[in-house]
């Protein structure tokens, strides 16, 4: 009977311990939300700061590594100028080893100019910024330096399918101390470094494709943030210089 | 009998205690290491867009495939000549990233045509990369 007991007792103990492991389980799971909401409102505050302005300048230098056929790994860089001037005014300059244009966008066209090659190409396009971007990307296949920080719904885009948001902790960019934070989607991280005081502007940028075993990624560093840069309309209309011949888009 | 029964029953559960516990220590030491060691890798599909450099990033994959391209082509001793030192018309419409070597350039109604190998070349911007692509001048 007493044996009867004791085997009791201790299965019963055993089965208390494990009631017990897997309730603190839960709760410790519970405790560390893969989307901590302190991540998640530092990116919003920079959308919406980003979204409210009426004009904005920014340089970028963006660094995309490659991968070479034989396996070597290489930086590709690439620096860019951007001005926006809300609602309907744009103008982009990419330099690099590989690319020499400017984009021109004035609410009512759109030009590539390629000044190393002397071509350039013209198109109507839509009376605002975002529905330009949208028929340069979709019509053109064209992509605009720093394109997605002019859309107003920026937030939700970027939110998309995320399934891990946490402040890293701070660091500082350029001189400017920042948040830095990870979000992680299926087949994309990245990495966003954000003011932590004043204009909440966002100083670096980084995405990893870990959809790949090379787990390669695309760096973008901003620096000379201006949100009251003063432009003449003039910057954003292309006039051609001497010598320049017009080519067409190839339609999509 | 009586011990062999206790013994059991205290392996069995310190057995089912560590299945319990081993999640719970992982998940305490390394909070984020299923994300940031991409446990949830799927097919990925480049040129999502996820932000701001995404767009970037598009723009300089297609710059790197180039500057790919364009160092595998410097390599000695190429395996096949390009197709147009072949002479042999390409079909129109063809896109190329770099004019064949030599080519002489005619103006036809306001285009710049360019003739090498037995083609007709135009410059075109296929999204932000200029390329060039066969075709018949009018």
């Amino acid at each position: 009977m007493s044996k009867f007991n004791f085997r009791l007792s201790t299965v019963l103990f055993a089965l208390g311990v494990l009631v017990l492991a897997a309730t603190v389980s839960t709760e410790v799971r519970a405790q560390t939300p893969a989307v901590d909401p302190a991540a998640t409102q530092i990116l919003k505050r920079m959308t919406d700061y980003l979204g409210g302005l009426q004009k904005f300048s920014v340089h970028t230098q963006n660094t995309l590594e490659d991968e070479l056929d034989s396996g070597h790994r290489i930086d590709i860089d690439v620096s860019a100028s951007v001005i926006v001037s809300r609602p309907n005014k744009l103008s982009a300059e990419r330099k690099g080893d590989l690319i020499d244009q400017i984009f021109y966008y004035n609410g009512k066209t759109l030009t590539l100019y390629n000044p190393s090659d002397k071509v350039y190409a013209t198109e109507p396009a839509p009376g605002k910024i975002e529905e330009m971007l949208d028929f340069a990307r979709e019509s053109l296949g064209l992509t605009v330096p720093v394109a997605d920080l002019v859309y107003s719904n920026a937030f939700p885009l970027l939110m998309q399918e995320v399934t891990l948001a946490v402040v890293v902790g701070k660091a500082v960019i350029g001189g400017v101390k920042c948040d830095h934070l990870l979000f992680s989607r299926p087949g994309v991280d990245f990495q966003v470094w954000v003011a932590d005081g004043g204009q909440p502007l966002p100083y670096k940028y980084v995405v990893t494709d870990t959809g790949t075993p090379a787990r390669l990624s695309i760096t973008t560093v901003m620096s000379d943030w201006n949100v009251k840069p003063s432009v003449p309309d003039t910057r954003f209309t292309f006039v051609p210089p001497q010598g320049v011949k017009q080519i067409a888009f190839m339609p999509l | 009998m009586k011990s062999i029964d206790k013994i059991a029953v205290l392996t069995i559960t310190l057995v089912f205690m560590l299945i319990a516990d081993v999640p719970i220590l992982l998940e305490q030491l390394v909070p984020e290491a299923h994300a940031i060691f991409g446990v949830r890798r799927r097919a990925a599909r480049r040129g999502v867009i996820v932000g701001y450099s995404m767009g970037e990033a598009a723009a300089t994959s297609a710059a790197a495939n180039q500057a790919a391209t364009q160092k595998q082509a410097a390599a000695p001793a190429p395996a096949s000549p390009p197709p147009a030192a072949t002479g042999k018309p390409l079909p129109l419409g063809t896109v190329v990233t770099a004019l064949p070597a030599g080519c002489t350039s005619t103006p036809v109604g306001g285009v710049e045509y360019y003739y090498c190998g037995g083609n007709f070349y135009r410059a075109v911007f296929q999204g932000n990369s200029l390329v060039y692509v066969t075709a018949q001048p009018k």
